[in-house]
């Protein structure tokens, strides 16, 4: 078992659902101005889960930091340390997640099929592993488009063509 | 009760669930067998494809894929020492020994014959346990019910991660996701946009939890390959062989049923659980681990003896056991059917044609194993590399098909990355979705049983049956903080004595 994880998911669901219950819940859970009978408000249960969620949280790091504390208890790695020692996933994270939000944000302008396939092309190269560049090749233009047919002609999906594509993009 | 049976039959016995169980069984087989991708990855990636489907068609699908999934995660055990799925860890420990003494073929021939007959007597157990269970729901009220759903969820948070407090932190995140949207009573929670205030949708939550993560923990770790399958060898199974390993097939039947019935539990503990019984049994226990086809058996025939089972809680109270269960509750709903004893009552003739369907599962399970065992080996060795990014398109289609709204999309890839940060910190994710699915029929019961005894929290213990949920939660508590805390003293004990020696040396 690794107490440095213990300790971090703690920290991480401590974070999480005190920001939910201590910012996010009186912002955005609203109660009616009347609520018939004795039914409980609507923010009472999200409260009642968020708070219980963060006593959670609180004693994942209670426990994780007693026991790295106790002889043959791993001590807390300092955060500059693991961050240096997973550089490259740490980049790597952070690309896929560039390229997540490129797919969303494009979707609506290029298109389904044109954002589906360069997003499959894109994944193949993160992968690292290019002794199958054909395969790779074929499948990011034949597979996207094989999947296009079969949804929109037997499940009959609508999908966007995209602003670029579109009849009613403004012409300059 | 038979001319319902009957009616049943004839309307399970049309081409189109036929041609869907069997193309589940396959699906399931070839999934299973391609390490990384796992039952519930095969059940969330078809969900999208049977919309269009029958209820009945499509829940036979799912249960077909779940079923075979189960099967198929024996064959990359045998033959390349990589479990396609979780409760095939087991069937590894004697079928690559002896596909390394060139009996690859015998092994999968005796795993599938201990998975069908383990599948059959859990299909069998389903039909007659499930309908009592049932008849016995329909007395319980919303507080009992509240109090059940507590209990399902402690268990499912103790045992399917190390960590109970951390369980719990999971599910508490899936009650909330949950509420996202309106509530029964026309208040929006969490509408931070236009279309959140519909809520989140079951399926976008259940792919972008467990079909993304592996995806992502390629790319941003970039394991090595699959290791090169074995040739398939020697591929009869006498009939000695199989005398012998009857005992073992039937115990761990038994075994799967008892087990996958409780939730929480599931094919994997089954299938552990039935192998050290076989091995404790056995006269031929110093062969175990070194290639005993009897424990090949006694793994198999446990696990899939376990699938039916899980669907016993499912179908009775609602009450999903284990993740992929969770999915298949997801399913229902989607299809216009919630489980629990009002099913039974509502919609008897869908619970009869899915029995009957279920039943023959079985032997379609055999069928298609048989007569593609080779091919199979072949899949498994199909390179995760080339696989998991097309997955993630068909995922891609498959999501925003269900509403053709880019919103599920953005929720599916949003899950992905929440499932992965969850996958590397060790939260485990089967609460969370059990919790997501439960969430609104939860806090439902609760908001209820508070309206009828006007704010009085009492009444969740006045009855008998909710009191013996509330002591079982308890109990259930108390026993995973015991095993937890004695693992952790085991463990530390053994670092400090490891820690000591290099000390000395």
């Amino acid at each position: 078992m690794n107490r440095n994880r213990d300790f971090l998911a703690g920290l991480v669901a401590t974070a999480f659902f005190a920001l939910v219950l201590f910012v996010v819940i009186p912002a955005y859970v609203k109660g009616p101005s009347f609520i018939p009978g004795f039914v409980p408000p609507p923010d009472m249960w999200p409260r009642a889960v968020a708070g219980l969620g963060l006593v959670m949280g609180l004693l994942a790091i209670v426990f994780a930091a007693l026991k790295m504390r106790k002889p043959g208890g791993d001590r807390i790695a300092g955060l500059g340390d693991r961050i240096s020692r997973n550089k490259k996933s740490i980049g790597r994270f952070a690309g896929l997640l560039l390229v997540f939000a490129a797919f969303g944000h494009g979707l609506p302008v290029i298109g389904f099929v044109p954002a589906t396939l360069l997003l499959l092309g894109l994944l193949f190269v993160m992968t690292g592993r290019f002794e199958r560049k054909f395969w790779m090749l074929g499948l990011t233009i034949v597979f996207p488009i094989v999947l296009y047919l079969l949804f929109a002609e037997l499940v009959h999906t609508p999908f966007p063509e995209g602003m670029l594509f579109s009849h009613d993009f403004p012409t300059l | 009760m038979w001319n319902d049976l009957v009616y049943a039959f004839q309307a399970v016995a049309t081409l189109q669930n036929v041609v869907a169980m069997f193309a589940g069984v396959w699906g399931g087989v070839i999934i299973g067998a391609i390490p990384g991708l796992t039952g519930t990855m095969a059940v969330t990636l078809a969900l999208p494809l049977t919309f269009s489907l029958p209820p009945v068609t499509s829940l036979l699908l799912l249960i077909a894929l779940y079923k075979g999934s189960t099967y198929g995660g024996s064959i990359s055990a045998i033959l390349i020492k990589t479990p396609g799925t979780a409760s095939a860890a087991c069937t590894g420990l004697d079928g690559y020994p002896l596909a390394l003494q060139g009996k690859g073929g015998k092994a999968l021939n005796m795993a599938l014959i201990s998975s069908c007959i383990g599948d059959f007597i859990s299909n069998v157990s389903l039909f007659f346990l499930a309908m009592p269970l049932a008849i016995f729901a329909l007395r319980i009220g919303p507080p009992e019910f509240f109090m059940l759903m507590t209990f399902s969820l402690t268990i499912v948070a103790g045992i399917s991660g190390r960590s109970l407090i951390l369980g719990i932190a999971s599910a508490c995140l899936g009650l909330l996701l949950a509420t996202v949207g309106e509530d029964i009573y026309g208040s929006f929670r969490f509408a931070v946009s236009e279309d959140m205030k519909a809520g989140l949708g079951v399926a976008p939550v259940l792919i972008g939890l467990f079909a993304l993560p592996e995806l992502i923990k390629l790319i941003v770790s970039r394991p090595e390959d699959n290791n090169e399958a074995l040739k398939l060898g020697d591929n009869a199974l006498s009939l000695s062989e199989f005398r012998e390993s009857v005992k073992s097939i039937i115990r761990g039947s038994i075994i799967g049923v008892i087990l996958g019935a409780i939730p929480g539990i599931g094919p994997s503990t089954s299938a552990f659980f039935s192998y050290s019984e076989a091995r404790r049994a056995s006269k031929n226990r110093e062969r175990f681990g070194k290639g005993e086809i009897e424990g090949v058996a006694a793994a198999e025939s446990a696990n899939n003896g376990a699938c039916g089972a899980t669907l016993i809680p499912l179908l009775a109270l609602g009450v999903p056991g284990d993740v992929i269960t969770g999915v298949m509750l997801g399913a229902f709903m989607i299809h216009g059917l919630t489980p629990g004893p009002l099913l039974f009552q509502n919609n008897l003739g869908e619970v009869y044609s899915l029995f009957i369907g279920i039943l023959f599962s079985s032997v379609f399970l055999f069928v298609a194993g048989k007569l593609t065992v080779g091919a199979f080996a072949k899949i498994s060795r199909i390179p995760q590399t080339l696989l998991l990014p097309c997955i993630l398109i068909l995922c891609i289609f498959g999501v925003y098909s269900i509403a053709s709204n880019p919103f599920d999309v953005t929720v599916m890839l949003v899950m992905g990355v929440v499932g992965f940060i969850m996958m590397l910190l060790d939260i485990p994710a089967a609460p969370f979705l059990i919790a997501f699915i439960l969430g609104p029929m939860f806090e439902d019961n609760m908001r209820r049983s508070l309206a009828i005894s006007r704010g009085d929290v009492g009444v969740f213990f006045h009855s008998s049956i909710s009191l013996v949920f509330f002591t079982l939660t308890v109990l259930s508590v108390i026993l995973t903080i015991r095993y937890q805390w004695r693992k952790w003293r085991e463990s530390s004990q053994e670092r400090v004595a490891s820690r000591k020696q290099q000390a000395w040396q």
